[in-house]
């Protein structure tokens, strides 16, 4: 005869089935696998996700006892995402992000050290193979590593080689020829400008005056992690920041509303073929082969400037962490060791051309970039050169405010819009990030 | 039996409440508790008592906020005003025997319902000097011969994006000015027009202090919709060129998610919320003068 139950049986075997379910679905399932989150800022769109979870169930094959649960977080939302994490003490086990991170989170002793992966690489020989040591120095702080580098987001110029060809232009090598290039470039007339960058009130739109500040010897930090924007570095900063924008304001080669740019307006701009120059970040090259193909054989990228005193570029070498308190920091360690190898990735920087870039020298020759002189152009001519925030010294997590604040965006913008002097606004902004310093 | 039956009526209304106190009153208490907190991301003692050392900043040492109010306020009497007259001025249209009047109203009712994040991605394009179709028909019918920077300009941002405000706020202003405007008595009009009255004179001597109430009450619900706004500037200019746009709701986000001093942008944030409950109270006054002045 078949029992029948009342109720209240009923209510109490459905609570205890879902416990049970909860349980079992939470990761201490009976295999004992090991789940590690992985949160994926810079990996987050659909394209770049079909490259990577291939990468993660490969790693999944060769560790059965480790599961991977990947989640992208919106490039937007990074900071709210993660703040209510480090609040509710929900971080990731593993994080990839931008280049700040890492030490802000260390700040708040939320960070694993990572100080025995970089001394892996150190012994198998992968630290001498990254092309930067600044790559990795930037994420030293208080005597310890807070997180290693695995790709890179750099800055560069792009060129027309059709337009320099027409006037028997070589494409310039330092700031001189750089700066007659533009103006003799410019031509309204046809629709087509000397030069295009962002110089809008964005976070992206700063970078391309830190290249030029580095390149004219100045920093915003000493080798001491020191603030130095408005004080030693001053001059430096002022050289480059009257250089840059003397194309908008004395040489009238831009459009006319940079001032309101960002990186997309400008890169927008370049790939419809209205401007001889454009200051881009490596995803240019992606759009101009999907956009205009026709203009990529008319592309070229420059070779990095050799400024007053450096030949350098800005380029940001994005992180991945690892959180003190995650239950499985080993496990973490060793998803990021085996992460983050020579060849790795070469499905991600396939999947969206020119947006990700490899981080180690023996990445620089593969079949990929040898069928594509673009990417060969920007790994032998930019990539050797890029050097990040934290130069000439390691990183402070100061640096994360004063780029999110955009204070050093600010200068540009203001004496772009006119609304300061390059002397005040240097010494405005360094006031701001004298401010972030003693907050 | 009437205390069963409110009781019933207060355990209906509970559920509700429960929400209410988690979803508002929470947040609201947390967020002055951390305002009084140290609460900077990027230091270690996060939950230190401060006092008001960031209402403090906030009102004697910084710039910021007093700069940002100041042109939050123009940012919310500009939108108000200009979505007031151009909402006053459909009503009267639509309020007129005109033909295919019901498909003009849910026309102009358009704006109302696009998304904030569209609007604002739909009018960048409009005001980009390059691409954008405010300066291509200007320089076609031969007004232009460079672009405007319409959002580089820091003398021209502001009234950009009020603008754009405007567009956003005028049909619901439209709507509720129809509604009283169809309530006035068409005979006032008549008598006033036997008087001798113009339409000007009948405007201002009718309409107009008929539909008072609703006037106040709508513009006064629109510069609380407009003070606390955050997503049309931030997505336009981002609080630029030169700060020229930065109002108060993106200098708070900027102090919290990108500064990481959630203790100064959680004081930030109360202040504009003292401002928000000053018109509040504004607002319920004036809709108690109003209801008490409308002949019964």
């Amino acid at each position: 005869m078949a029992k029948t139950f009342n109720r209240r049986e009923a209510l109490i075997f459905g609570i205890g089935g879902v416990g049970v379910f909860a349980l079992t679905a939470n990761g201490a399932n009976a295999q004992d696998q090991t789940e590690l989150t992985f949160w994926t800022v810079r990996l987050n769109t659909p394209e770049l996700q079909a490259a990577l979870l291939p990468i993660l169930a490969q790693f999944e094959a060769e560790h059965p006892g480790i599961k991977m649960v990947n989640e992208p977080v919106s490039g937007s939302l990074v900071y709210p995402k993660f703040l209510t994490a480090v609040r509710g003490q929900l971080m990731p086990d593993i994080a990839e992000a931008y280049s700040y991170h890492p030490l802000q989170f260390a700040a708040i002793d939320q960070m694993a050290e990572m100080d025995d992966i970089i001394a892996d690489w150190d012994a198998d020989g992968r630290l001498a193979d990254i092309v930067n040591e600044f790559a990795y120095r930037k994420f030293f702080w208080h005597d310890h590593y807070w997180g290693v580098p695995y790709n890179l987001d750099p800055r560069a110029i792009f060129y027309r080689r059709d337009i320099l060809d027409a006037k028997g232009i070589k494409p310039p090598t330092n700031w001189d020829e750089f700066r007659d290039a533009a103006i003799a470039c410019h031509d309204p007339d046809n629709g087509v400008f000397g030069l295009v960058f962002p110089a809008g009130n964005f976070h992206i739109a700063q970078h391309f005056y830190m290249g030029f500040m580095f390149q004219a010897g100045g920093s915003i930090l000493d080798k001491d992690g020191n603030l130095v924007f408005g004080t030693t570095a001053r001059e430096a900063n002022i050289q480059a920041l009257v250089y840059l924008t003397d194309f908008h304001t004395k040489h009238h080669v831009t459009p006319e509303g940079i001032g309101s740019y960002n990186t997309d307006d400008a890169h927008t701009i370049f790939a419809q073929g209205r401007a001889a120059f454009g200051m881009a970040t490596g995803r240019l090259l992606g759009q101009i082969k999907k956009e205009n193909p026709d203009l990529v054989e008319r592309t070229g990228i420059l070779e990095t400037l050799q400024g007053p005193k450096a030949k350098l570029t800005a380029g940001f070498y994005n992180p991945m962490f690892v959180w003190k308190y995650s239950p499985n920091v080993e496990a973490a360690k060793t998803f990021v060791r085996w992460f983050i190898q020579p060849g790795r990735l070469e499905p991600v920087y396939d999947a969206v051309p020119g947006q990700h870039w490899p981080i180690f020298k023996s990445e620089f020759n593969t079949p990929r970039v040898q069928q594509d002189r673009l990417l060969g152009e920007m790994l032998q001519k930019v990539i050797p050169y890029t050097t990040d925030f934290a130069y000439p010294g390691t990183g402070v997590p100061e640096m994360g405010v004063i780029d999110g604040e955009k204070l050093f965006a600010a200068p540009v913008n203001e004496v772009v819009v006119g609304t300061k002097t390059p002397e005040q606004a240097v010494d405005d902004a360094h006031k701001a990030m004298a401010e972030v310093f003693a907050s | 039996m009437s205390n069963r039956r409110a009781f019933f009526a207060y355990y209906l209304i509970l559920p509700s409440l429960v929400l209410i106190v988690l979803l508002n009153l929470y947040p609201l208490i947390e967020g002055i508790i951390v305002s009084m907190q140290n609460q900077n991301m990027m230091r270690a003692n996060q939950t230190a008592f401060v006092g008001f050392k960031h209402y403090d900043r906030a009102l004697f040492q910084s710039i910021d906020f007093w700069g940002s109010l100041g042109r939050t306020v123009v940012w919310t009497a500009g939108s108000v005003a200009g979505a007031y007259l151009v909402g006053l001025s459909l009503a009267l249209l639509l309020n007129m025997q005109i033909r295919g009047r019901g498909f003009f109203r849910a026309l102009f009712l358009i704006p109302w319902v696009v998304p904030e994040v569209v609007t604002a991605l739909l009018w960048k394009w409009c005001y980009s000097d390059e691409f954008g179709i405010i300066n291509f028909l200007l320089a076609r019918v031969g007004l232009l011969e460079k672009p405007i920077p319409w959002l580089s300009n820091p003398d021209i941002a502001m009234p950009a994006v009020i603008v754009v405000q405007v567009w956003k706020l005028y049909p619901v202003m439209t709507i509720v000015l129809l509604a009283a405007l169809q309530n006035v008595p068409n005979e006032l009009h008549e008598a006033a027009s036997i008087d001798g009255a113009g339409v000007w004179q009948r405007l201002r001597y009718v309409t107009l202090p008929l539909i008072r109430s609703a006037s106040v009450i709508i513009t006064m619900l629109g510069a609380i919709w407009t003070f606390q706004n955050f997503d049309i500037v931030y997505l336009l200019t981002g609080g630029g060129p030169a700060d020229a746009t930065q109002i108060l709701p993106t200098l708070v986000y900027e102090k919290a998610f990108w500064a990481l001093e959630i203790g100064y942008a959680s004081a930030l944030g109360v202040l504009i919320l003292i401002c928000l409950m000053v018109m509040s109270v504004l607002y319920l006054l004036v809709y108690r003068s109003q209801a008490q002045a409308e002949p019964a």
